[in-house]
């Protein structure tokens, strides 16, 4: 045990991110969009909500998902009633918790890449008879894709090295809710100096090999916008 | 798209792979038992086939993560009186058993100054206050009185030495004790009042140096086990394995007094 | 006979009230200051903007109406757009920019098709490149191409030659001229330009405020504007005010203390009414000091030389009449020296009848300028 890479660990930290990035990296799509295009009443309140997990402590937000995630509580309740487990101390609660920590992660960079495509564009494919549909994909997508990797990656990286919330909801079960970065705290405690030495190097190196590559992708662009 | 394919095919593979199989049962364990209770799992495991899952950390947060329906099937707790609390409010199948009684030790990293003797155990807690008039601060080191039993025996212990109030600027304080036990050994520190069990352990025994705090300085450390509402078969096995003959000894060699079954208190 | 007509109004947020008809085959231009609701019209013939109230017919299709709240979405009404900053997707090259709108034909047609489009704008060879590879020029014939490729109904073109230097636009704007002779279909230009106007549109619509005041011949827009406001935003110069007035039964136009004859258009008018005039430039004619002009007989008016400036081979020349009206026309710059036109001289001016045209109401003849 000592000294020894918790694989349980590193397969919750990728699951969890893998699943979160999968799950907003849509969600970022369609909502940075409609905060990009929409023009709405209580667009800046979306906008400030969307940023709220930003400057949130942790703690602060690993309360009020506690609470909510009760079974006393309306959300706790209805997932209770809905799969027959609880959310607290579960993997489906840390991912739900995941999600909503990493919203102004995915959100915010996709809403800033649509901003950033001129209104003509879209207009110019309509009129070149191309559906709503079809302008996303083959004109709005391909312009907005470095902002997705962007989105993508500090998602991905981010739901790596969260802590606070996962820890507060998740409560370190092996094998469940116990991600590498609570891994490694745990091995501290444990005074097991060379498992969290050997843990944080591969976080590390996920990290950046993760990195490495979307912004890989991202650089391999033939255009360049103007 | 490409990477986008990619992407997907990986988080698929990644979904599905160490999901789906039975898990062992988890034990929340006070993190005095960091070191005793792991040596305990593995000899059980070696003796019976069965495994747990260990989870260290301060009492009191495993109370109320309990209380909060965290999946916890045994619960190791370092102050009775939570599992008296829990057990009250309907979420154990008893009142549980004492399965030992923790001593507090002052711990300070080898070859630090000198060790205090038996007789004054408190020497370097005074004498990291009388530096502080020279302008040094030598931290203390204790877990968080709020919700770890070893912290509260620390505050007792300063308290009945009448140092409390001096030592508040010098605390440094871990959120369990186990974490107390790592910043008492940090080179930061003078030391700090830790468990027992912990001193013990040999990956600490080899880097520190300690002292027995007198038993009768702060209430007793009584430790007290009990499976929760959701205890399965492996759950219960462990529990009782504990209070055999095997599992007495190893908590015995960390320094727990353990209550045998036969003689009562 | 494929017509677009074109009828709009509504009272905010874009003030709108404009009524105009482009024939196919002819190229109709609206023109106004910035603000005055020309590239808000393209918009609403392309479908991308909804007015509240009016109907776009193109042909024998409805393309909106205002009435029962009908409005073909942009994708079906088959407009090709020239934007004013081109709009080119900067992650397709030229060919696939071009291809766009070819979506529903097979695909080595689609390319055959765009390669025939590239090549009828004359950019052989350049169908790989981005768009950011390519001059401000190529980028608009790109663009030209691709609203072409649509095969449109109706081509729109928005401040087309804005973005380019001034040979470019001139090569350009030839280029557009000789391509119209191949399409026949109605093209609507947007542009604040009156020389580009004049020099490419069969037909001038002039825009203020939203408001269309009047659509003609750039010819008789020039001679005949229909009211003062129109002859003002069309940059006229020579606009006063006068009174109808009779002697011995004939009909004269009361201007200070001369009283001038008119060919046509004072029977429209009230003795004593007070109306507006308007001369264009071309028809005020200096006396000449060797010889007799022609019409010296007609309107002939002594004036004092206020303004002589000389650009290149024209010379702007500006007459202060005794009453303090300016008169406003160019001459040669070679005859203007032969006739010592200075500032403070005295000459004689031949007003000709034929070219006065009479606009109702008085306005106000202070001039921002």
């Amino acid at each position: 045990m000592a000294g020894a890479m918790d694989w349980a660990a590193l397969s919750v930290s990728l699951r969890l991110a893998a699943l979160t990035c999968l799950i907003l990296l849509p969600l970022g799509i369609w909502l940075g969009r409609a905060l990009a295009y929409a023009r709405f009443r209580g667009k800046g309140l979306c906008g400030a909500l969307v940023a709220l997990p930003l400057v949130l402590p942790p703690t602060v937000l690993g309360f009020y998902l506690l609470l909510s995630f009760s079974r006393d509580a309306p959300i706790g309740a209805f997932w209770s009633e809905l799969t027959g487990s609880g959310l607290n101390f579960t993997f489906s609660g840390i991912l739900l918790a995941s999600l909503i920590a990493n919203i102004p992660f995915a959100v915010q960079p996709i809403q800033r890449a649509f901003e950033s495509v001129p209104r003509n564009l879209r207009e110019a494919a309509w009129c070149s008879g191309l559906g709503p549909w079809q302008t996303l994909w083959r004109i709005e997508l391909p312009l907005v894709w470095p902002g997705v990797l962007s989105a993508f990656a500090l998602t991905f990286a981010h739901t790596l090295g969260e802590f606070g919330v996962i820890l507060m909801v998740g409560g370190s079960i092996d094998g469940e809710t116990r991600t590498l970065a609570i891994a490694i705290y745990d091995r501290m405690q444990a005074f097991d100096e060379q498992g969290a030495a050997l843990m944080s190097a591969v976080l590390l190196a996920v990290s950046f090999i993760t990195l490495g590559i979307v912004y890989g992708l991202a650089g391999r662009r033939r255009w360049v916008s103007d | 798209m490409g990477a986008l394919r990619w992407i997907a095919a990986f988080a698929f593979s990644v979904m599905f792979t160490a999901t789906a199989s039975a898990k062992p049962p988890v034990v929340a364990a006070a993190s005095d038992l960091q070191f005793a209770l792991s040596e305990a799992a593995d000899a059980f495991t070696q003796q019976t086939g069965e495994q747990v899952r260990l989870n260290f950390g301060s009492s009191g947060n495993f109370r109320r993560q309990i209380a909060q329906g965290a999946p916890f099937e045994l619960y190791l707790s370092a102050d009775e009186d939570y599992v008296f609390a829990l057990n009250e409010e309907g979420y154990t199948r008893d009142e549980g058993v004492l399965y030992a009684v923790g001593r507090l030790v002052w711990l300070q990293p080898k070859g630090a100054g000198t060790l205090p003797r038996q007789e004054a155990p408190l020497a370097a807690v005074e004498a990291a206050i009388a530096a502080q008039a020279s302008g040094e601060r030598q931290r203390i080191a204790l877990a968080n009185p709020e919700h770890a039993p070893y912290g509260v025996a620390a505050q007792q212990t300063l308290e009945h030495a009448g140092l409390w109030h001096a030592t508040t600027p010098l605390q440094v304080l871990g959120e369990n004790v186990s974490q107390a036990a790592q910043f008492a050994l940090s080179n930061d520190t003078r030391g700090g009042l830790v468990a027992y069990s912990l001193a013990l352990a040999p990956a600490l025994a080899e880097k520190s140096d300690y002292v027995l705090i007198p038993e009768s300085w702060h209430a007793p450390l009584n430790q007290r086990m009990v499976l929760t509402q959701n205890a399965g078969e492996t759950a219960t096995a462990f529990y009782h394995w504990l209070q055999s003959e095997k599992g007495r000894a190893i908590l015995q060699d960390y320094g727990f007094s353990v209550p045998g079954f036969s003689v009562p208190e | 006979m494929t017509d677009l007509k074109v009828c709009l109004a509504q009272d905010g947020p874009i003030p709108l009230a404009a009524d105009f008809t482009c024939r196919r085959g002819e190229l109709l231009a609206l023109v106004g200051p910035s603000g005055s609701g020309k590239t808000t019209l393209l918009r609403s013939i392309a479908g991308l903007y909804q007015p509240a109230e009016g109907h776009i017919v193109c042909g024998e299709t409805s393309w909106f109406d205002g009435k029962s709240k009908y409005s073909l979405s942009p994708q079906k009404r088959r407009v090709g757009i020239v934007f004013q900053d081109y709009a080119l997707f900067p992650h397709l090259t030229a060919l696939e920019n071009i291809a766009l709108p070819l979506r529903h034909l097979p695909k080595p047609t689609q390319r055959d098709r765009a390669e025939q489009w590239l090549s009828s704008v004359r950019l052989e060879g350049l169908g790989q490149r981005y768009p950011h590879a390519l001059s401000g020029g190529q980028r608009q014939r790109v663009a030209l191409a691709r609203a072409l490729a649509r095969e449109p109904e109706v081509l729109l073109l928005d401040e087309p030659f804005s973005a380019v230097d001034q040979v470019t636009r001139r090569r350009l704007q030839r280029e557009l001229a000789l391509l119209r002779q191949q399409i026949a279909i109605p093209i609507v230009l947007v542009t604040h330009d009156l020389d580009e106007a004049t020099a490419l549109a069969d037909q001038i619509c002039v825009l203020h405020g939203g408001e269309s005041l009047q659509q003609d011949t750039p010819d008789r827009l020039f001679r005949q504007p229909a009211t003062p406001a129109v002859a003002r935003l069309l940059d006229r110069h020579n606009l006063f005010n006068a009174n109808v007035v009779t002697v011995d039964g004939q009909r004269y136009l009361q201007w200070g203390r001369f009283s001038l004859e008119v060919t046509e258009g004072l029977a429209r008018f009230a003795v004593g009414e007070a109306v507006t005039w308007y001369l264009p430039p071309s028809d005020i004619v200096l006396h000449r000091r060797d010889r007799p002009s022609r019409g010296e007989r007609e309107n002939p008016i002594p004036a004092m030389v206020s303004e002589v400036v000389a650009l290149g081979g024209i010379t702007l020349v500006t007459l202060r009449v005794a009453h303090g009206d300016m008169l406003r026309f160019d001459i040669a710059t070679h005859a203007a020296r032969r006739n010592h036109l200075a500032p403070g001289a005295m000459v004689n001016v031949s007003l000709l009848a034929a070219g006065i045209h009479i606009m109702p109401g008085t306005h106000d003849l202070a001039r921002s300028d």
